[in-house]
């Protein structure tokens, strides 16, 4: 079935297959043409969407698993100050490869699937198309809300996903140029956040270094007066009682009076105090880790609910204001712009995306190192590194996430033209064609394994048999999908979110060919 | 927050079915935007009775009146803002945020290739979200509203044409999580406090005490602790106030953002349930003059009764023992007074509704009717005016007024920025066809230069 929409592909000029088969663009460059959406599904084929939402999912649990096994900040830092050994080796490569990556990564899909999902509900005759996609945002934000809340898993990321998608939807009518264009704002906004986030801690210290002055002071004036007051007692050795003698009681009353004064000014020991927490933080106490792991381990689901509730809230919060929405904007932007330019519809040769691929990550791998080689001499110094360099460790992540994920990315496009490691490919499209329902098992799966609701192994993995749990799960993961693909077309969870769309049960059990216009969702996160 | 464009002309309540297709009478049409946009002005002016405080004084102030004498003229003032206007001027703000939402929405007619109206509504909304941090961080008007406008705006769309009963009964639900959220936070405190008390008597009978008591204690400390007025923290803030623009600037800005992360995530709900409650008075015909007067006057009645009477039990037992006795009533109190803060929102802000339609249709005060729907043809402008002028009256690098008027004082102030506000909007509107302000926003949205000038009639 071959259908022209107009409206949002007009101003770049390709054609578009829908599920992504591997067609080069058939169109001139110059003319001004509708897209052409081609729905002939081919399951023979790993759409690269599929395949590239399936690996963010799986590897983005390589970090999430940080926070649901109990491998605090704390554990990260002191491995990360030691910067030797197996478990950095290993601590920095996962960091380096796939932290953040996978969200950006996530991010360029659910961007790009916005998209096909709009051109796809401007073929209903129902409702207009914007009805379908702000529906189908506001149903992912309460998924997110679900998993989240019920399924313990406080850094969930479908609650930020729904409620970007509405963000930008004025922005899915812009030319390529201006996305990238917006992309690029949201990305030097997440860099100046982080600038200004140490500048403020450069501000904290220059407070405390003032308040250190004021201190040394005071021991110099109280050395000065012991001094003073020892002289004072040898040139005049007790007189007389009854001789009033008006030099020393003056001198003493000038000394008691000063060291009334001594003590700091509650604002003066709150800048102390400010400081002094924050490098605190930076150093790894165990004893920290052990309050969150009787939090966690608790067995009541009612008090885990309350417990996670708060980093819940927080996440989905303050973090979402300060820094999800231009991380993920940025993310989402990119992927629109990659879509409009046929980027994953094999527009370009494989040459090209090899060197994109080559690029990009050589890039990611450059500011990944600086990370980890910055972060080392903050955490052996703070004191230090804050009066001697210019940008924070982080100041670059925003460069290195969205490189990385664009050169994984490129790779995966390269792998998919060249045909190779098609076992692979498979296996990461099933995953995604089901990401949702997948995403959502992550969740249920390993908040039951760690918490102490389940089977409490919170806190007891070190890092590579975390590793090694991970990759037990994805392996399950595909196989089940594989096989779940074998005798559906949808996933349970996109089958609720499509009958949600549509305000009636929808069949769970879809023919081949494409669903009827208005029960679409083809695009899950 | 401009009307250009009104529903269906239909001598019946508006019913959704019809409003699709839009055929509006020029002369009807003008009766409609008068009738919306005259409460618009009322409950824009009325908002500053609210905000005026917050612009003027430091917070401290309210805990010192509602500590002092009640013969106090402070204590009086505050009283009355409490008990009657508190809330509800937003509350009615916000109902016709949505019934501009509506109007907005439904009459527009896309051109085939172009934007639809869907998408103009979401960049007209994007841009308000940043008309808010503009406003907040620029415009240094902590109170913003515009920001979470924005935002809750883009939750309204696929309810545009639902049911009125749909749209109420979701209104109430946002106000259920609203009492919900109030409750837990409640609960906890209450609970806090028993675990406290309990300590308190282990001690006394020289017990050990268990680990949930010792964090009670702690816990219960520094509530009580937040509960008292913070001199230090006064003192700092009043000095900071009288300073530069620049000191200001940074002072305020974790505070902006703390507001607004706090604000966009549990606050709201506060928005979102009354815009839901006014997308569905609106199809019912309530904002367009179109119900019985007898209607309006028996909703007038029961809204006024209704919510005072909770207003004055929540200020008298609520508010002043609060703030007088807080332990105490931590420990009296099963449910806190303000949970029924929203539910007295409601009945008032219907009930000025309603008054303000009965004034109307009783011709007794034309001028003034006139005069408030040209300040609400306008309300995004007077909006950010407010903020520009108080912030200018009160801050330091303006007139600095900050923290030296009287509580009772503030609101001759309030009085003569309302007078100033409906003669400038009554003087612009005669020569242009949008606030200022809103031409901006409509420019922005439509991304193209919008015709300003009123065109002479001949």
């Amino acid at each position: 079935m071959i259908v022209k929409v107009k409206g949002y592909f007009t101003k770049p000029t390709f054609s578009i297959n829908l599920y992504m088969e591997a067609t080069p663009n058939p169109l001139p460059a110059d003319t001004v043409e509708p897209i052409i959406i081609t729905d002939s599904i081919s399951y023979r084929k790993p759409q690269p969407l599929d395949v590239l939402r399936g690996i963010g999912i799986l590897f983005g649990l390589m970090v999430s698993v940080w926070l649901f096994a109990g491998f605090s900040n704390g554990r990260q830092f002191g491995i990360i100050n030691k910067a030797t050994g197996f478990d950095y080796r290993l601590y920095s490569t996962v960091s380096v490869l796939f932290d953040g990556k996978m969200r950006a990564l996530i991010g360029l899909v659910f961007g790009a699937g916005l998209l096909l999902y709009m051109a796809k509900s401007e073929l209903s005759k129902t409702l207009p198309a914007a009805d379908f996609y702000i529906r189908r945002q506001m149903w992912l934000m309460a998924f997110g809300l679900l998993n989240a809340m019920y399924f313990l898993w406080p850094n969930d990321m479908l609650f930020q996903l729904g409620a970007m998608g509405i963000l930008v939807f004025p922005f899915l009518r812009l030319s390529p140029k201006k996305l990238m264009l917006a992309a690029t704002i949201c990305l030097l906004i997440f860099c100046g956040k982080n600038y200004w986030r140490f500048a403020d801690d450069k501000g904290v210290y220059k407070k405390y270094l003032a308040v250190t002055v004021v201190e040394k002071k005071f021991a110099k004036d109280s050395a000065d007066r012991h001094i003073k007051d020892s002289l004072a007692k040898i040139a005049n050795p007790a007189k007389p009682a009854g001789i009033k003698d008006s030099t020393q009681t003056s001198a003493s009353k000038d000394s008691l009076a000063k060291a009334k004064k001594d003590t700091l000014t509650k604002e003066q020991a709150d800048h102390k105090a400010a400081w002094e927490g924050l490098v605190k933080n930076l150093v790894f106490d165990p004893k920290n880790d052990e309050g969150e792991k009787n939090e966690v381990r608790e067995t009541s689901y009612g008090k885990l609910w309350d417990h996670m509730l708060n980093m819940t809230q927080g996440r989905e919060a303050a973090w979402t204001y300060r820094t999800g929405v231009w991380e993920l904007g940025m993310s989402i932007l990119l992927g629109m712009a990659l879509l409009k330019m046929g980027f994953f519809a094999f527009s370009y040769r494989r040459g090209q995306y090899f060197m994109l691929a080559i690029i990009a990550i050589g890039i990611g791998l450059f500011f990944g190192w600086f990370r980890l080689y910055f972060h080392n001499s903050a955490l052996r110094g703070y004191e230090k590194y804050i009066t001697h360099k210019w940008v924070p460790h982080t100041q670059f992540i925003a460069i290195e996430r969205l490189s990385m994920a664009l050169g994984y990315a490129a790779l995966v496009m390269w792998l998919l033209q060249a045909n190779l490691l098609r076992f692979f490919t498979k296996g990461f499209a099933a995953v995604g064609r089901i990401a949702l329902t997948n995403y959502l098992l992550q969740s249920i799966f390993l908040s039951w394994f760690f918490t102490g609701a389940g089977s409490g192994n919170f806190g007891k993995l070190n890092q590579w048999q975390m590793y090694f749990f991970v990759l037990l799960v994805m392996l399950m993961q595909i196989v089940l999908s594989v096989f779940w693909l074998r005798r559906y077309q949808q996933g349970p969870a996109e089958w609720l979110w499509r009958c949600a769309i549509a305000k009636k049960w929808l069949p769970f059990k879809t023919p081949h060919a494409i669903a009827p216009p208005g029960d679409i969702a083809s695009t899950p996160a | 927050m401009e009307t250009s464009i009104t529903p269906a002309e239909n001598s019946q309540p508006l019913a959704p079915e019809t409003a699709t297709v839009a055929t509006a009478a020029p002369v009807a049409k003008a009766d409609r935007i008068h009738t919306v946009d005259m409460i618009r002005g009322f409950a824009l002016l009325g908002i500053l009775l609210m905000n005026i405080p917050i612009f003027g004084l430091d917070e401290s102030a309210f805990s010192q009146i509602l500590k002092g004498s009640s013969e106090n003229a402070d204590f009086k003032a505050l009283g009355f803002i409490h008990i009657f206007p508190d809330g509800t001027m937003r509350g009615l703000f916000s109902m016709l945020f949505g019934v501009g939402m509506v109007l907005f929405t439904l009459n527009k007619t896309s051109k085939p290739d172009g934007p639809t109206v869907a998408e103009y509504y979401y960049r007209r909304l994007l841009w308000l979200v940043l008309f808010g941090v503009f406003n907040a961080y620029i415009l240094l008007w902590e109170g913003d509203i515009l920001f979470y406008y924005g935002l809750a705006g883009m939750l309204l769309y696929p309810f545009r044409k639902s049911s009125p009963k749909l749209l109420i009964g979701l209104g109430i639900l946002c106000f259920a999580i609203n009492m919900y959220k109030t409750m837990g936070w409640f609960g906890d405190t209450k609970k806090t406090r028993k675990t406290y008390l309990e300590a308190k008597a282990a001690i006394a009978e020289k017990k050990p005490l268990t680990e949930a008591q010792q964090g009670a204690m702690g816990r219960w400390e520094e509530i009580e602790k937040s509960q008292t007025p913070d001199t230090a923290r006064s003192k700092r803030n009043i000095r900071k106030m009288h300073s530069g623009y620049g000191t200001i600037f940074s002072y305020f800005i974790p505070d902006n953002a703390n507001n607004e992360i706090w604000g966009m995530y549990h606050g709201i709900w506060d928005f979102i349930g009354m815009m839901l409650i006014g997308m569905g008075l609106f199809w019912m015909g309530f904002f367009s003059n179109k119900l019985a007067t007898s209607t309006y006057g028996m909703l007038a009645l029961v809204g006024y009764i209704v919510g005072i009477t909770i207003g004055w039990l929540a200020f008298i037992n609520g508010q002043v023992e609060w703030v007088r006795h807080f332990s105490t009533y931590i420990d009296n109190w099963r449910v806190p007074h303000f949970l029924l803060y929203d539910v007295r929102r409601v009945f008032i802000s219907v009930g000025h509704a309603s008054l303000l339609m009965l004034l109307y249709r009783s011709g007794l005060v034309n001028w003034l009717m006139r005069a408030l729907a040209n300040v609400g043809q306008m309300a995004f402008t007077n909006y950010l005016m407010q903020s520009i002028i108080c912030t200018w009256f009160f801050f330091g690098y303006g007139f600095d007024y900050y923290n030296k008027l009287r509580f009772y004082q503030l609101y001759y102030v309030v009085l003569a920025i309302w007078i100033f506000q409906m003669i400038f909007s009554s003087i612009w509107l005669r020569f242009f066809r949008f606030g200022p302000f809103e031409w901006v926003w409509r420019s922005l949205t439509y991304w193209k230069k919008q015709p300003m000038r009123l065109k002479k009639i001949v």
